[in-house]
C-alpha cells in the first residue's frame, strides 16, 4: 500500500503533464457520458450537454482536489507559483527592482551593524565551559569625596590570597590589560596574565606552547603567547614563528606560541600578545619592585557544582577573614563584560537607527504592493471566481514576495560588505593618524550568523508587508471585481496613512539626531580649550635610561622651536593626581597636581597672570615652590593676594601604583625636611585657568617644579611648521635611538579627537536621514499619485461642478499632510523622549558638556526641512489633480 | 433536480458505497456514481465533486487501482478495481456500518 502510494505520487511528480491529461481525461468522460445519458433519455444533445455539466458542479474545483491527494500538490503548486510570479515580474520589472532595491537597502544597512554586532558582542571565545567563569572584582565603596572615582581593582597579592583560599573557586587568573608598546617599530597591545590563564580557560596553543605557571615565577621567563591575529598581521603567519625573539622595552622576549584563531583571551578585540604577569615590572618600570601592588582584573572558575550565590558568600567571608578590608563581589563573566550597559548603548542606537530607514523602505514597498493589489483586483476576481480558493491565491501572492526576498536578500548581503568597506575606508581616511596605529580598524569576516540574520529578516520583512496586501487583495466583492471596478479602498487608506506616519516620524528624528551632531561639533571646534594645540606635540618617553639621549635628540631635530616636561602625560590625557592642600590660616581644598618644567606654561600658551614661572634652580633643588590656577587662588585667597603664601600639599594615596612615581619625583623635599610628611610650597605664579577639552581630563590647579631629566616625564615640543610632518620625523628619529619608543601625538590630532565622534555621528545620522527622508518623499508622492489617478473620475465631477483648482489640491493633499504633521509631532517627541532617556542614563553625563540634547534650533530646522520637502512632495500630484480635465474623464465612463 | 430532498452522503459512507460497488466489476467513475444511484433508487446521490476525489483517495490507499480501458462509448475511460486489501477493508466498514445502522434503528424503535 505504501509502495502504492509512493509509486503514483512519483509518476506524478515526474510526469505531471500525463497525470494532468488522465484527470482531465476522466472527468471530460464523466460529463459525456452523463450527456449521452440525457440523449438516451431523449433530451437535445446541447441541452444534455448543458445539463450534465451543470451536474457536475465547478470541474476545476473537483480538479484541484484531486491534485491535492496526488500528494505532490505543494511542489507541483510551488513550481506553478513560481513560474506565475516569474512572469509577473517580466511583466512589471520596475516595480521588481524597486522592491528589490529598497528592501536590500535597508538590509545592507542593518546587516552591516548586525555583522559588527556578532564579530564583537556576539563572539564566544572558544574556552571550556565559558558559563562557569566569574569575573571577581572590588565592591564599589560609596564614595565620600565627590568627583570621579575609579573602582580600585585588586592587588596581586590579594588575587594570590584569594586563590590560595578560596574553595568556591576552581581556579583564577588575573591579568592587566591594554599593555601597548612601540615593537620593532610597531605599536602592539599586550595583555599581561598570571601563568595559569590559558589552563583555566583550557586553551591549547595552535602552534608551539601556551603560557605556563613556571613562566609566572617571579622575575619570571621573558616569554610571549601571540594571538592568531598578531601572528598573522605582524608575522605575516610565519611558520617558524616559535623561538623568534621580540624586543619590548628594549628587553628581548621569546614567542613560545600562537593561541588559536577563535580565542581572544575573553576580550572583544584580540590583544596581539600574552606575557607573564610577573614581568610587569619590566614593561611598567614604575612597578618594578612593587609587583605585589599591581591592579589586576581577576576572572575565577567556579568549582563544580557550587552556585554563584555560594560563591559569593565564600568570597565575602574569605575577605573578611583576609582583614584587608576589601569588598568582593563577583558576576557572571558573560553579564559582566558583553552585556554592559555600555555595549547595548554603543549599539542600541546603531540598530534603530538602521531599523527606521528597514521600516520607511518596507512602508513604501507596502505602499507599492497595496497599490499594485488594488490594479490586480480584476485578475485575482476571475481566478477567484473559477474557483481558485482564497488561500491558494494569498500562497501564490506570498510566493511571489519570498522571491523578491530572496533576491533582496543576496543584494543586502553585497551591500553590506559594500558599505562597511566603505566606512571603514572613511574613517582610517578622516581618523587621526595616532588612532590608526592603535585602532587597525578592518572588516570582520562574513559569517553564517550574518547570512542567517539576513535571510530571516528579508522573509520577515517581505512576507510581513506582502502579506497584508495579499490578504487585502483576496478580499473581494467578486462581480465587481471583474468588471474592472476598484472596490472601495477603505481600510488600505487608513493602512497607508499608518505607513506614512511611520515614514515622516522616522526621516524626523534622524534629522534631528544629525543637526543636534553638527550644532554640537560645529559649538564644539568653536571653543577655545585655553592651550596651544595647533602646533604642540607630546612625546612619551618610557625608558629612563635612555631619557638623556631622547631629550637631545627631540631638542636637536629642526622644527622643534621649544620643548616642556609634565608628569603625568600632558593634557588632554594625563589626568593629574589628587590631594588636599591646606592653607596656613586654615582653609582646605582638593587639588590636583602636575609636576613641571618652568617652560610648560610657555610651550602650552598657558598665560601667567601674576608672579612668574620657576627658574631653574628651583627645578634643581625642587626647592619648596608651586604655581596655582586663577580658580585656585581665588578659592583659597578671596582677597586675590595668593602670592608669597604657604600651601600644604598632601597627595592623596591613590591605590593605583601611580602615585609611587610622584613619592619618588616628591623624595628630596621629604629628605630637606624629615620632620614633615608632605611638603610646604610657596606660590610665585598664579595661572591663567584652562577650560581644557571637554572630553579630556580636567587641567590641573598646582604646579610644581621638577627638571626635565626627572623619570617618568613625557615631552612636550612646539613644532614649525605641519605638526604631522613633525611627528613622523620626530618618531623617525627617535626610534633609531629606541626602537620601542613610547607614542608620539600631535596635540591637534588630540583636539580633533573631541570633535570626531561628533562628526562621525553627524555623517552616519545625516546619510540616514537624508536617505528616510528620501524614502518618505517618494512614498508620499506615489501614494498621492495613485489616489489623484484612483480618484480621477471624483475630481473630474467636483470640477465640472466648480470646484476651484486649489480647492481640488487641498482635497487630495489634505490627509497626507495631516498625516505628515503628525510625524512631525511623533518624530520630534522621540527625539525629546531619547534626549531625556540619554540625559538621565551615566553617558549623559560625559556627553553633557559636549552636545546640547535640546538644542532648539537643531528640532526647529530638522522640522522645517521635513516639512518643506514634504509639501515639495505633495505639490506634483496636486497640480496635477486640478488640471484634470473633466469632460475627459466623464467621457471615460 | 431533486437536490433538496436528497441527504447528503456521508463522509466516509461514500468510501464504503464505492468499495461495495466495485465488488461485483471493474467500473469507471461515471458508472460507479450511476449505479450508486439506480440501486439506491434515486435515494442517493453522488456529488461528482466528491466523487472523484475519494476514488483518487481510495486509490492512494491502496483499495482500489485504476486502468485505462475502452468504454461503452468507445472512448478512453479509467476502470476502478478491488484490490485485495480493498475486500479486507469493505469488510471491515461493511461491518462496522451495519452495527452503526443496528445500533440507530434500535434507538429509533425502542427509546
Amino acid at each position: 500500500m505504501r509502495i502504492r502510494d509512493l509509486r503514483l505520487r512519483v509518476q506524478a511528480l515526474f510526469f505531471p503533464r500525463r497525470a494532468e491529461r488522465d484527470l482531465n481525461d476522466e472527468l471530460t468522460f464523466h460529463i459525456e457520458r452523463e450527456a449521452r445519458k440525457y440523449v438516451d433519455a431523449g433530451v437535445d444533445p446541447t441541452d444534455a450537454r448543458v445539463r450534465a455539466r451543470a451536474n457536475f458542479g465547478p470541474m476545476t474545483r473537483a480538479a484541484e482536489t484531486c491534485r491535492d491527494i496526488r500528494g505532490i500538490s505543494i511542489v507541483d503548486t510551488m513550481i506553478r507559483d513560481v513560474a506565475y510570479a516569474l512572469r509577473t515580474i517580466r511583466r512589471a520589472p520596475t516595480v521588481a527592482l524597486t522592491i528589490v532595491g529598497t528592501i536590500s537597502l535597508g538590509l545592507g544597512l542593518i546587516a552591516a551593524a548586525f555583522t559588527i554586532f556578532a564579530a564583537t558582542v556576539l563572539r564566544v571565545d572558544a574556552v571550556r565551559d565559558p558559563g562557569s567563569l566569574l569575573s571577581v572584582r572590588r565592591a564599589v565603596a560609596p564614595v565620600p569625596a565627590a568627583g570621579a572615582q575609579v573602582v580600585p581593582k585588586l592587588t596581586r597579592r590579594q588575587f594570590d590570597a584569594l586563590r590560595r583560599d578560596s574553595s568556591a573557586l576552581a581556579d583564577a587568573f588575573a591579568s592587566v590589560p591594554d599593555i601597548t608598546s612601540r615593537i620593532d617599530g610597531r605599536m602592539m597591545e599586550g595583555q599581561l596574565v598570571t601563568g595559569n590563564f590559558f589552563q583555566v580557560l583550557d586553551v591549547r596553543a595552535a602552534i608551539g606552547r601556551t603560557l605556563t605557571p613556571d613562566d609566572d615565577r617571579p622575575a619570571g621567563r621573558r616569554v610571549i603567547v601571540l594571538s592568531h591575529k598578531a601572528w598573522s598581521r605582524l608575522f605575516a603567519n610565519d611558520p617558524d614563528i616559535v623561538g623568534r625573539r621580540v624586543l619590548i622595552r628594549a628587553q628581548p622576549y621569546e614567542v613560545v606560541g600562537v593561541a588559536p584563531e577563535d580565542f581572544y583571551g575573553l576580550n572583544a578585540f584580540s590583544p596581539d600578545y600574552w606575557a607573564p604577569l610577573s614581568l610587569v615590572g619590566q614593561i611598567r618600570p614604575w612597578l618594578a619592585g612593587h609587583e605585589d601592588d599591581t591592579a589586576v582584573d581577576v576572572v575565577a572558575r567556579l568549582a563544580p557544582g557550587v552556585s554563584i550565590a555560594a560563591a559569593r558568600e565564600a568570597l565575602h567571608a574569605w575577605a573578611l577573614r583576609d582583614g584587608s578590608g576589601v569588598q568582593i563581589d563577583a558576576q557572571p563573566l558573560d553579564r559582566a563584560v558583553r552585556f554592559s550597559a555600555s555595549t547595548l548603548l554603543t549599539f542600541a542606537p546603531l540598530f534603530i537607527a538602521f531599523g527606521l530607514i528597514v521600516l520607511t523602505g518596507c512602508a513604501n514597498v507596502a505602499n507599492l504592493l497595496l497599490a499594485r493589489a488594488v490594479t490586480r483586483q480584476r485578475e485575482i476576481g476571475i481566478r477567484l471566481s473559477i474557483g481558485a480558493s482564497r488561500a491558494r491565491i494569498v500562497r501564490q501572492l506570498l510566493t511571489e514576495s519570498l522571491m523578491l526576498a530572496v533576491a533582496a536578500a543576496a543584494c543586502g548581503l553585497v551591500l553590506s560588505r559594500v558599505i562597511l568597506n566603505v566606512a571603514v575606508s572613511a574613517l582610517t581616511r578622516t581618523m587621526p593618524p595616532e588612532l590608526i596605529e592603535f585602532l587597525r580598524l578592518d572588516v570582520p569576516h562574513l559569517d553564517w550568523r550574518v547570512v542567517a540574520f539576513l535571510v530571516i529578516a528579508a522573509v520577515a520583512s517581505t512576507v510581513a508587508f506582502g502579506l497584508l496586501p495579499a490578504l487585502y487583495a483576496t478580499r473581494l466583492d467578486l462581480v465587481r471585481a471583474v468588471r474592472g471596478e476598484a472596490v472601495a479602498a477603505g481600510r488600505p487608506g487608513r493602512l497607508r496613512g499608518a505607513l506614512m506616519l511611520v515614514q515622516v516620524t522616522a526621516a524626523t528624528l534622524l534629522l534631528i539626531c544629525a543637526a543636534i551632531f553638527l550644532r554640537s561639533a560645529m559649538h564644539a571646534s568653536a571653543l577655545d580649550p585655553g592651550l596651544r594645540m595647533h602646533d604642540t606635540v607630546t612625546i612619551e618617553i618610557p625608558n629612563d635610561t635612555l631619557r638623556p639621549q631622547m631629550i637631545a635628540a627631540v631638542d636637536a631635530d629642526p622644527s622643534v622651536e621649544a620643548i616642556a616636561g609634565s608628569w603625568p602625560t600632558p593634557p588632554p590625557l594625563g589626568r593629574p593626581p589628587s590631594a588636599t592642600a591646606s592653607t596656613s590660616d586654615g582653609s582646605v581644598a582638593r587639588v590636583t597636581y602636575r609636576v613641571v618644567t618652568p617652560s610648560y606654561f610657555d610651550v602650552l600658551g598657558i598665560g601667567i597672570l601674576r608672579g612668574r614661572t620657576f627658574t631653574d634652580d628651583e627645578t634643581r633643588a625642587g626647592g619648596g615652590v608651586a604655581m596655582i590656577s586663577e580658580v585656585l587662588a581665588r578659592k583659597l585667597w578671596p582677597d586675590g593676594n595668593a602670592l608669597g603664601r604657604v600651601l600644604q600639599l598632601n597627595p592623596d594615596s591613590d591605590p593605583d601604583a601611580g602615585h609611587r612615581a610622584l613619592d619618588r619625583l616628591t623624595q628630596h623635599h621629604r629628605q630637606q625636611e624629615p620632620g614633615l610628611s608632605s611638603p610646604p610650597v610657596l606660590i610665585v605664579g598664579v595661572t591663567r585657568a584652562v577650560a581644557g577639552l571637554r572630553i579630556g581630563e580636567p587641567e590641573a590647579d598646582v604646579y610644581v617644579p621638577s627638571g626635565i631629566g626627572t623619570p617618568r616625564m613625557d615631552l612636550i615640543a612646539r613644532v614649525q611648521g605641519d605638526p604631522d610632518d613633525a611627528r613622523r620625523a620626530l618618531l623617525q628619529r627617535l626610534s633609531s635611538i629606541d626602537p620601542n619608543m613610547g607614542q608620539v601625538f600631535t596635540m591637534r590630532s588630540l583636539a580633533r579627537l573631541e570633535t570626531y565622534p561628533l562628526r562621525v555621528g553627524f555623517w552616519l545620522t545625516i546619510v540616514l536621514g537624508v536617505l528616510a527622508l528620501a524614502l518618505t518623499l517618494s512614498g508620499i508622492f506615489s501614494v498621492l499619485s495613485y489616489l489623484v489617478a484612483q480618484r480621477s473620475k471624483e475630481i473630474g465631477i467636483r470640477i465640472a461642478l466648480g470646484a476651484t483648482a486649489a480647492g481640488v489640491g487641498r482635497l487630495i493633499v489634505a490627509d497626507s499632510m495631516r498625516t505628515v504633521c503628525w510625524g512631525m509631532a511623533i518624530g520630534s517627541g522621540l527625539a525629546v523622549g531619547l534626549a531625556r532617556l540619554i540625559a538621565v542614563a551615566s553617558a549623559g553625563t560625559r556627553l553633557g558638556p559636549i552636545v546640547d540634547l535640546f538644542d532648539p534650533l537643531a528640532y526647529v530646522g530638522s522640522v522645517m526641512t521635513v516639512a518643506s520637502a514634504c509639501a515639495l512632495a505633495a505639490l506634483s500630484p496636486a497640480r496635477r489633480a486640478s488640471c484634470v480635465d473633466p469632460i475627459a474623464t466623464l467621457r471615460q465612463e | 433536480m431533486t437536490r433538496l430532498s436528497t441527504p447528503d452522503i456521508l463522509q466516509g459512507t461514500l468510501d464504503l458505497l464505492i468499495l461495495r460497488t466495485l465488488q461485483t466489476e471493474p467500473m469507471h467513475g461515471w458508472a460507479i456514481s450511476d449505479r450508486i444511484q439506480q440501486i439506491s433508487q434515486d435515494v442517493l446521490q453522488v456529488n461528482q465533486g466528491s466523487l472523484y476525489p475519494a476514488l483518487h483517495r481510495l486509490e492512494h490507499r491502496g483499495w482500489i487501482e485504476a486502468e485505462w480501458g475502452i468504454s461503452e462509448l468507445g472512448r478512453r475511460a479509467k476502470f476502478y478495481r478491488l484490490t485485495a486489501s480493498g475486500r479486507k477493508q469493505l469488510a471491515v466498514e461493511a461491518s462496522e456500518w451495519e452495527r452503526m445502522a443496528t445500533a440507530i434503528s434500535r434507538v429509533m424503535k425502542l427509546a
